[in-house]
Formats: structure tokens, sequence, C-alpha cells
């Protein structure tokens, strides 16, 4: 037995769990944080299961006969298939909007023959690919079933699905949205986890940095350099911004090998590139992203840094950034697998609030060329980013960077009065 | 490199009048009110809690007086603090290096606030390596170093830009005898020779009888006495400092 082992254990849990910093930031925030997350991933793929139940199709009939009749009754016992006359599949796109329909199938004119025949007759799919992640894919395996039921019901694989996809509204032939959805999603997820990473990272670099200052003592001294105090803010931000920069590109280069190795296994044998698809952003796309993801960036730093103006030491300062944790695992958690748009309201709108949300939502606008979605949300965290700026330079402008401190009264016992640290 | 010009023919370098700091309710600073001359070493003395810090810290820009005026080199400290900032230094009791730059780093960072001119920055460094006396420690990182060497680093960076004001907490905290000392020598040098003003805060009231020109005793953050050192032990009829405040405080 390890002689002391036990009382200097006791020590270090009183030190540790009596630190309220600590306890809410390391023990009550993940024990939240998953249940909370649980919560509002199966709310919105509940959400998206639902409105994937309205699954509106257009149908373009060229057949004459009953079979082809049936078969969009059959439909319709599950989902709204409208009847369109257009003469070609490119006439019918723009009406996809009109009738908020997500799939246009074109029934070949010799349907009933060969459905009476019982032998194959190939089917059109076209379905709309809006890079909604998990749940794109819903509306059209709903169809995909309705399909199965049919042959099972009339005659094994009489009726073969040609699946093509609808990009930016174009017809691309020959690709499946299943594997087009699926490719997609893990590329979405590069950026959400790098997000991560790159956030908690940069932020705990920066609380750090300040807090280091105030337990080495250094902080007063620097303080009353002949410096502007904002060039103490900028310098900590841009050494901040300068190191988790060097990390997510070490990051990023470690995360692509992984992400080509796993996606050469997952395509298998169909080969789909987005870039050709038009899925990858461009270089305006990749230039507002570089932007959303900077002013990010400087907020979540700026953020980290009032904290930790607040913390007396490393410590508390790493305790203080892991409270605003939540607000970026949660985004990231969520846009990862679902598109904002296919969310309820209400949570739209918490998540566009969110500042860390923004650069996720940039990434999937800008690969479907929605640039003003991405613009404005540059606009709204730069916004916010210039707030937390202003009320930073203030907290060191004046004498709060050194007085400032979080009180967590009835919960310390015996903390310091100001006047017992001043002197 | 710091200029006298235009100041040289005042003879007052700090002035603080009625000078209150309040913090949360308890008032650190209560009427505080001294004059430092330009050229001497000031002792601000008392017991912990006496407002000591409080004082120097106000002095040195960091905190804000409550209420009252307190000016160096009729600089307003809060109207002009950029401007107070770039003729003072301030040595913090528990003042720290940064644990990963060497001892020369430290040196050569600070110096770069008071000048541009590589000569001058060399020469700074240079004064404060003698000052110092850490000889080729001084190429160690900070982390390395024992409590007094790192105070004897922070004591020259305090010095090495001769500057027209240096506040200085408990100067010789952490220090031996005879480090103590050194740098006792090293501080009434400077006075005497770039002209340097001196104002520091002791609890160690012997030390300070024999390194200031006048001092103040503070209690309760109020100046109780003040005066040259050898006027205030005959004016109580004391044998030292520690006699004259313990009986102006009624401890004796």
């Amino acid at each position: 037995m390890l002689k002391g082992f036990g009382n200097f254990l006791i020590k270090e849990l009183k030190e540790l769990m009596r630190d309220p910093k600590i306890l809410i930031g390391m023990i009550i925030i993940p024990v939240l944080m998953f249940p909370i997350l649980g919560a509002v991933m199966s709310f919105s793929m509940q959400s998206a299961q639902e409105s994937a139940s309205k699954t509106t199709v257009l149908v373009l009939n060229r057949d004459n006969g009953e079979d082809s009749v049936q078969f969009i009754a059959f439909l319709n016992s599950s989902l709204k298939a409208i009847l369109v006359s257009v003469s070609t599949i490119d006439d019918a796109v723009p009406l996809l909007s009109k009738y908020n329909a997500t799939e246009i199938i074109e029934i070949p004119s010799d349907f009933s023959q060969n459905v009476t025949a019982r032998t194959p007759v190939y089917v059109g799919f076209y379905s709309v690919f809006s890079g909604a992640g998990l749940v794109e894919g819903i509306g059209s395996s709903i169809v995909d079933t309705l399909v199965q039921r049919f042959n099972r019901d009339v005659a094994p694989d009489v009726i073969v699905p040609r699946q093509s996809v609808i990009i930016k509204g174009k017809v691309v032939d020959g690709v499946s949205l299943q594997v087009l959805s699926s490719l997609m999603i893990s590329q979405a997820i590069a950026l959400p986890i790098t997000m991560m990473i790159l956030l908690t990272y940069s932020m705990q670099i920066a609380a750090t940095s300040v807090a280091m200052e105030k337990e080495e003592k250094t902080l007063e001294t620097v303080l009353t350099l002949p410096m502007d105090r904002f060039a103490i803010l900028m310098g900590k931000l841009s050494g901040s911004i300068i190191v988790a920069g060097v990390s997510a590109v070490a990051y990023m280069f470690g995360f692509n090998y992984y992400l080509g190795s796993v996606s050469g296994f997952a395509s298998g044998g169909s080969s789909v590139d987005l870039a050709s698809l038009g899925l990858v952003p461009s270089f305006l796309g990749y230039l507002l992203l570089g932007v959303s993801l900077f002013v990010t960036l400087l907020s979540a730093l700026a953020l980290a840094v009032i904290l930790s103006a607040f913390a007396e030491n490393v410590r508390s300062a790493q305790s203080l950034v892991s409270y605003v944790y939540l607000l970026v695992f949660i985004p990231s958690f969520v846009l990862m697998y679902l598109d904002i748009n296919a969310l309820p309201v209400w949570l739209r709108v918490v998540l566009y609030a969110i500042p860390y949300s923004h650069p996720i939502i940039a990434s999937k606008a800008v690969t479907m060329g929605d640039y003003l979605t991405a613009g404005l949300g540059i606009v709204y965290v730069t916004a916010f980013t210039l707030i937390i700026m202003y009320v930073a330079s203030r907290l060191f402008a004046t004498e709060k960077i050194l007085t400032a401190k979080l009180r967590f009264r009835g919960l310390r016992k015996g903390s310091k009065t100001p006047v017992e640290e001043m002197g | 490199m710091l200029r006298l010009s235009g100041v040289s023919g005042l003879s007052i370098a700090v002035e603080a009048r009625s000078v209150v700091k309040v913090f949360a309710n308890i008032r650190a600073l209560d009427g505080l009110g001294f004059s430092v001359h330009a050229g001497e070493i000031f002792g601000l003395i008392g017991p912990n809690g006496a407002g000591k810090t409080t004082a120097l810290r106000i002095i040195s820009t960091l905190l804000l007086p409550t209420s009252g005026n307190l000016r160096v080199f009729d600089l307003d400290v809060v109207q002009k603090a950029a401007e107070v900032r770039k003729i003072i230094t301030y040595l913090p009791e528990e003042a720290g290096a940064y644990p990963n730059l060497s001892g020369r780093e430290y040196l050569e960072f600070m110096a770069k606030f008071t000048t541009k001119n590589k000569d001058e920055l060399r020469e700074m460094v240079k004064e404060a390596a003698e000052i110092c006396g850490l000889g080729e420690r001084l190429k160690d990182r900070a982390k390395t170093y024992s409590k007094g060497m790192k105070r004897r680093l922070l004591v020259a960076r305090a010095l090495m830009s001769k500057p027209k004001l240096a506040v200085l907490d408990e100067p010789t905290s952490g220090l031996d005898v005879l480090h103590s000392y050194h740098v006792r020598e090293i501080i009434k040098r400077y006075v005497r020779e770039h002209g340097v003003t001196v104002v520091l805060s002791s609890h160690n009231m012997l030390e300070v009888e024999h390194l200031c020109e006048r001092v103040s005793l503070l209690n309760r953050g109020k100046i109780v006495a003040e005066g040259e050192p050898k006027q205030l032990k005959e004016k109580f009829g004391s044998a030292n400092l520690e006699e004259v405040f313990a009986k102006v405080v009624g401890f004796a």
C-alpha cells in the first residue's frame, strides 16, 4: 500500500470538487450536454420524418394504359402524386418548387404493355438534391419502398428504377441520391469536427495565456508598460489565432488523409465526382467560408479572453471557457447530420443565434451556391465579434482586468475580499 | 531612452491629495495625502493590509482612485495614464517573469518598450545584466530561476531604463541578506547617478530606515506620521521606526 496515498487523494478531490468552476465545467455541463443533444437530434429527426410523410412527387405519365393509372393511384395512397404534362424532364424541373415536390417520376410509354407482360420496364426517378443531410433521403426512400411493394404485388422486378438527381436545377443522370447524400454527409462531417477542435483548442490557448499572466504575476507589470492596452488584447488574440491556425492546418492534413482512406472503401464501385457535379464550393464560396471561420474564431477567442479575466489561475480559466463548449458542440453535432432548413423553426432560431453555427451553415450554403446565407451569417458573427471585442477592450482598459472575479457565493467559503489581495 | 526634458525644474515627483479607494464596502485608502520630491527615495511603510500596495498601484495607473487626486510629475494618473506609463516603471511585490523566456529575452522584451535604438537596447540589457548579476544564467529560461534570482532580474528590469519614477513594491522581498544589501545599494546608486525618483513600500521598517530619505507611516489607509527617519525617531523618542510606528498606532 502506498503510504499517504489515501490522505493525498482525499485532499486532491476536495480541492478539485470544491472549485465550482470545475464542478460545473467538467461534470454538470457534460451531463447536460448529451441529453440535450439527444433530445434535439431525435426531435429533429421526428419532425423531418413527419414532413417526409407529406412527400410530394411530380409524375410525368407518357403511358396511356391502365397499369400506369393504377401505379399512380398506388403512389397516391401513401404520398401526394401530382400529374404534370410537360414534354421533357427539364420542363418539369421548374414545377418542383411550385408544388413543393422533391422528386419527378417519369413513366415511359410502354409501361402498361410491359407490366401486363410481366417484363421489366425502366422508370425514371429524378430526386432533388438539397444538401439536407440525413433527412435528405427520407422522401426518396419512401418512393423506393412503394416501388418495391408494387413489384411484390405485381411481379418481381417489373419496375426497374433508373435513378438520377437534380442538383441546383440541373438533371444529372446515373447518380443515386442515397449514394450522393452519404458521400456529402461524410464530407460534411469534416468541417464541424475541425470547428469543434479548432474552437475549443484556441479558446483554451487564449484563456490560458491570459490566466498565465495572472498566475505568473506578469500581468501587473505588463499593464504598467508604455503600450496601448488594446495592443495587449490584440497580441493575445493574434498569438492564439496563429497557434490555433497551425494546429488546424495540421489537423486538416491528418483528417483529409483519414477521409480519403475511408471514402475509398465507402464508395466501393460507385464513382461520384463531386467537383464535376458542381458540389464543391467555388472560389467565392471558399472565400466566404474562410471569412466566416475567421470571424467566428475571433469571437470565440475574444470571449475566452473575457472569461479568463474572471479567473484567478489557469485551471479556473480552462473551466470557465468549458461552459462555452456547449454552444460549440450542439450546433456542430446537430448540423453535422441535419440541414438547418430541415429543423423546426424554434430550433432554427436558436442555431442561427449561436455564432458558432455559422461556419457550418455557411459550408453547406456555399456548396449549394447560396452565398446570401453565408454572407448574412458573416455580418451577424462580425457584429457579435465587435461587441465582444469592445467588451474585452473595455476590460483591458480599466482596472477590471485585475479586480474582476467570478464569485459563487455560498459555494465557496472564505474567499478573499479584494482589499486582502490589494494589500 | 526616457528624457527628462521640460520637467527637470519640477521638484514634486508624486503628489497625492485626499485619495480614497473603496473595494466593495472596504476603504483600502481613506484620504491618503503625501508628496514625494524629485530625486529622493521615499518609503511607504506599514503593516500588511495598510494600503501600501493599493497606493502604489494607483501611482502606477493600475487602479483608479475612488476619489481624490494623484499626480506623477504633474500628470494626473487618471486623465494622463498613458503619459504616466511612459515615465514610470513598476515592480509588483509578487511579480514573476515569463517562464519560457530566458532572462535575457525577458530583459530585451521589456527594453523594447523604452527604446527602438539597437545600441541603446544593448546598453540597457548590459546594464540590467550588471544590476542583477545573473551572468551566464541569463541564457537560461526563467522557470529554472530561484525566487531570489527572479527578483534580481525584475529589479534590474525596473531600473535599467532609468525611469523618472520607479515604483517598487517590497523590492527586496524574497532576497537573502547579501542580495538585499546589493539591491539597496543599486537603488541608492541609481538615484544618485541618474536622478531616478523611487517610491517604495516595505513592512521591513529597519530596511527602510537605511534606504529612504523620507517615509510615510501608513495604517488603515491613512498616513499616521511622515518625515525623515531621523526626525521621526527623535520626535517620538524611539530607537527605530518600528517603535515609532508602535507608538503612533497606540501599541506602545
